[in-house]
């Protein structure tokens, strides 16, 4: 491992760490106080580690994910502690009784859909590169099992709802799509057979197949 | 240790090939020698409370007899919620044990230490077990799973957990969880079925290889959108609530937004609050998320609740050991069981690599302790030979291995050309707060669930019973406490046990002064007394008494 330490800001503290450490890792090993914007810690699944990155010469600002993201010197890190407004969107899965309703449910649900801009702003703000605007026309066009796949790796780290000026919250409208998908269609065969074995009392578990337990303990 | 360059050229040489080296070990010695629960710090005996005398991870006694983070007058004022239910932790325990009461009709607070969702849930790629084959019965689920946990589990936990399966499958289809089809044909279809290590049957349901992922997503927009569950984000649980007699009546959580305490009274209280990874036991990295410090266990001990096999963790054998900052992170069983082999630094396998984890992480520990490890850049490890068994199957990357292929790039290599380097990562805490089959403690009013309980791996876990545990457990605690929502409160709700501990304590010649539980591991830079200015107030309150 190179021992080169880079300098960069993160939280307005200037941070000192090895070239290969993460944004996250820089930031506690300088002492900053790590209690929220941090989950998983290296996995990049659980989105909390969200963050604005500038990078020196460069104008820009991308979205990244602190775990995952190695430091780079004169590097510029503000987390995004972001929180949800109150259920915005709210639906009940169980009144979805069939497939039919499914477009108007879209509709309802997530009724700022159909104006997308096509703006590009969830695009540019995931960390995970998903075509999150691809993702919403799919939806609201009915390609729900396009639009499914869209979704399938998203983290739900809201950044593309942080960036909608349409306010869709796209993550949040694919992930209803995703769940009517399963709650409706998933149906698999030997699970249905299973339960209903197991319901009627045809299967059950004999415990006395085993020996007892072991009473020694490993010392 | 053997250098990079020269293990790599070994295996290379060896082209595949690798002899299979054996020192004859039996099992029950390799582990004696080997296992990390049994070298370094050795199981002592712990020295106050309910399991006096049991055997226990020295670093985890010394945390279960600390002192409470509090005193009385420091939540003196605080402001109190009053709920039917309090569910403690947000991970996939928590999500299920709240969704069932509230679906009953219980009001629920569920009170989590990061964002709800931040979880060891979150990171589970594997999959999830459940008996659903024509080839498969929840009969050899429970046998499979006891025999795995070395016959110490409760058996009709784990009766009960197996007959659980399918029906928990149903559960999280019908809040919309997606699970892998064979030929994507959903209704009607068959679910795609994976072996885990040590099971007689396929058995591992998944979606892809981010199960966890797709679990708690759904979970966690479930228990948002529900009108009956009350989130609190960002709301550690640092001590349980007690009445006069002893029983547990909420909690006391620390507001790290307003550096504040807030009393949650509550008729019933589960603590969903994972594992312990955090502690970095032994020394060793950890593959779990930022909040697995065990607190749950902490404070669910010092109120009275029966603990069992605290002195067994899980190493899960193939944690990332170079580069050094993703050391730890988990490289998924799939890859094993895909058939890529360990080598070490001399071109040599050494272990069945199907064998139980704890049996492949002893075997690589003594590679790395009798010198025939793989040295780079400080770090130690053995091979996983991702590019033989991408010479075998071509396309295992993109098809099943896609979250092996994101790592590999983080670590900055071709996973076609150069071998991952792996040491043991602790993964799972198999023992825990002793439960019943509803998920009740040995403490009046408490249940806990997941991680935090025990019983029902015995000794060593197998791939996909957690994911299982949380979600058959969850839901059995979260019915059960709701029965008990016409109830009234308890007169009386406050911190009085920790009186009676702080006794033991002294008697037991035990410092006052090491307090617990963490809440945040060391390199978080938390202080409570600190950031909630206890000294302050302390002080204050002793101004205003004279
Ligand atoms: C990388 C990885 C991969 C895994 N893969 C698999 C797999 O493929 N299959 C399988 O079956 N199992 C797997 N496991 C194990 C499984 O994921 C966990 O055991 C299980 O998810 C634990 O669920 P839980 O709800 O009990 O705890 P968690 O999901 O960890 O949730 C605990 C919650 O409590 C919160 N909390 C902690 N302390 C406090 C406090 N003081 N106050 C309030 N809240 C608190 C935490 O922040 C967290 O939100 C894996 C684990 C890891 C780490
Ligand atoms: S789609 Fe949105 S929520 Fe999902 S990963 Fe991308 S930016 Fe995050
Ligand atoms: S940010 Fe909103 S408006 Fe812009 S493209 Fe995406 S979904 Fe459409
Ligand atoms: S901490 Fe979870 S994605 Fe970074």
């Amino acid at each position: 491992m190179s021992d080169d330490k880079v300098s960069l800001v993160i939280e307005g503290r200037e941070v000192e760490a090895p070239s290969t450490a993460s944004i996250i890792q820089a930031y506690s090993a300088s002492g900053g106080q790590l209690v929220t914007n941090v989950g998983c810690m290296g996995q990049g699944v659980c989105g909390s580690c969200r963050c604005m990155v500038r990078r020196e010469g460069s104008r820009d600002v991308t979205m990244e994910l602190a775990c995952e993201t190695p430091v780079e010197a004169g590097m510029q890190v503000a987390f995004v502690s972001y929180f949800q407004p109150k259920r915005p969107h709210v639906y009940d899965l169980e009144t979805l009784t069939g497939g039919w309703q499914i477009l108007d449910a879209i509709d309802e649900v997530f009724p700022q859909a159909k104006s997308c801009r096509h703006c590009g702003g969830c695009d540019r703000a995931c960390p995970r590169g998903l075509d999150v605007q691809k993702g919403v026309e799919y939806a609201v066009q009915g390609d729900v099992l396009a639009a499914k796949d869209v979704f399938s790796e998203c983290i739900m780290c809201n950044l593309c709802t942080l960036a909608c000026p349409e306010r869709i919250r796209p993550n949040h409208l694919g992930l209803f799509v995703r769940r009517a998908l399963a709650a409706l269609t998933l149906r698999p065969v030997e699970l249905m057979r299973r339960l209903r074995q197991i319901e009627s009392g045809a299967l059950t578990v004999d415990t006395s197949t085993v020996d007892a337990p072991r009473q020694e303990r490993r010392p | 240790m053997i250098p990079y360059a020269e293990a790599l050229a070994a295996l290379r040489r060896a082209g595949g090939a690798y002899p299979m080296r054996d020192d004859g070990l039996a099992v029950a010695e390799l582990l004696q020698r080997h296992h990390p629960d049994n070298i370094g710090g050795k199981p002592v005996p712990l020295a106050v409370g309910v399991n006096a005398g049991m055997l226990c991870q020295p670093e985890v006694a010394a945390l279960l007899q600390t002192n409470a983070l509090i005193d009385d007058v420091d939540i003196a004022g605080a402001e109190t919620l009053n709920t039917d239910i309090l569910v403690i932790g947000g991970g996939g325990a928590g999500c299920a044990a709240a969704l069932t009461a509230a679906g009953e009709g219980a009001r629920v607070i569920l009170a989590t230490k990061l964002l709800l969702g931040d979880s060891n849930t979150v990171m589970a790629e594997g999959g999830i077990q459940a008996a659903v084959g024509e080839d498969d019965s929840p009969q050899r689920h429970f046998e499979d799973t006891y025999t795995a946990g070395h016959r110490a589990a409760d058996r009709d936990l784990v009766a009960q957990m197996a007959l659980d399966g399918p029906d928990a499958i149903r559960w999280l289809i019908k809040l919309g969880m997606a699970f892998d089809t064979v030929e994507d044909r959903p209704f009607g279809g068959s679910l795609k079925r994976k072996t885990p290590g040590g099971a007689t049957a396929p058995r591992i349901l998944s979606y892809r290889d981010f199960t966890g992922l797709e679990m708690m997503r759904v979970l966690r927009e479930a228990v948002g959108l529900h009108r009956g569950v009350q989130v609190m984000d960002r709301c550690p649980a640092v001590e349980l609530l007690s009445d006069d007699r002893g029983g547990c009546v909420g909690a006391v959580v620390y507001s790290l937004e307003h550096h504040r305490f807030v009393l949650v009274r509550a008729r019933r209280t589960i603590l969903a609050t994972g594992g312990s990874g955090r502690l970095h036991l032994n020394g060793f990295p950890t593959s779990n998320h930022y909040g697995a410090t065990a607190d749950g266990l902490v404070l669910a001990y010092r109120m009275g609740a029966k603990l069992r096999e605290m002195d067994s963790y899980q190493y899960h054998p193939t944690g990332i050991a170079h580069p050094a900052h993703l050391a730890g992170g988990l490289i998924s069983e799939a890859a094993r069981s895909e058939g890529a082999k360990l080598v070490n630094g001399l071109g040599e396998r050494f272990v069945d690599e199907l064998k139980p984890r704890d049996v492949v992480a002893s075997a690589i520990l003594r590679e790395c302790a009798e010198g025939r490890g793989v040295a780079r850049d400080g770090q130690a490890g053995v091979f996983l030979d991702v590019p033989g068994l991408v010479r075998e199957k071509p396309d295992v990357l993109a098809s099943t291995l896609v979250s092996l292929a994101h790592l590999a790039a983080k670590c900055r290599i071709d996973p076609t050309e150069e071998p991952m380097i792996v040491y043991p990562t602790l993964h799972y805490q198999n023992g825990g707060v002793a439960i019943d089959g509803s998920g009740r403690a040995s403490v009046p009013g408490l249940f806990c669930v997941g991680e935090v309980s025990g019983g029902i791996h015995g000794r060593n876990r197998m791939m996909g019973n957690a994911l299982l545990d949380i979600i058959s457990f969850g839901r059995r605690a979260g019915a059960k406490a709701a029965e008990s929502a016409t109830e009234p409160y308890a007169s009386r709700a406050g911190i009085g046990h920790i009186h009676d501990w702080q006794r033991q304590l002294t008697l037991a010649g035990l410092p006052l002064d090491a307090r617990g539980p963490h809440v945040f591991p060391a390199y978080g830079n938390f202080d409570l007394a600190a950031d909630a200015r206890l000294t302050a107030r302390r002080a204050a309150a002793q101004g205003g008494r004279r």
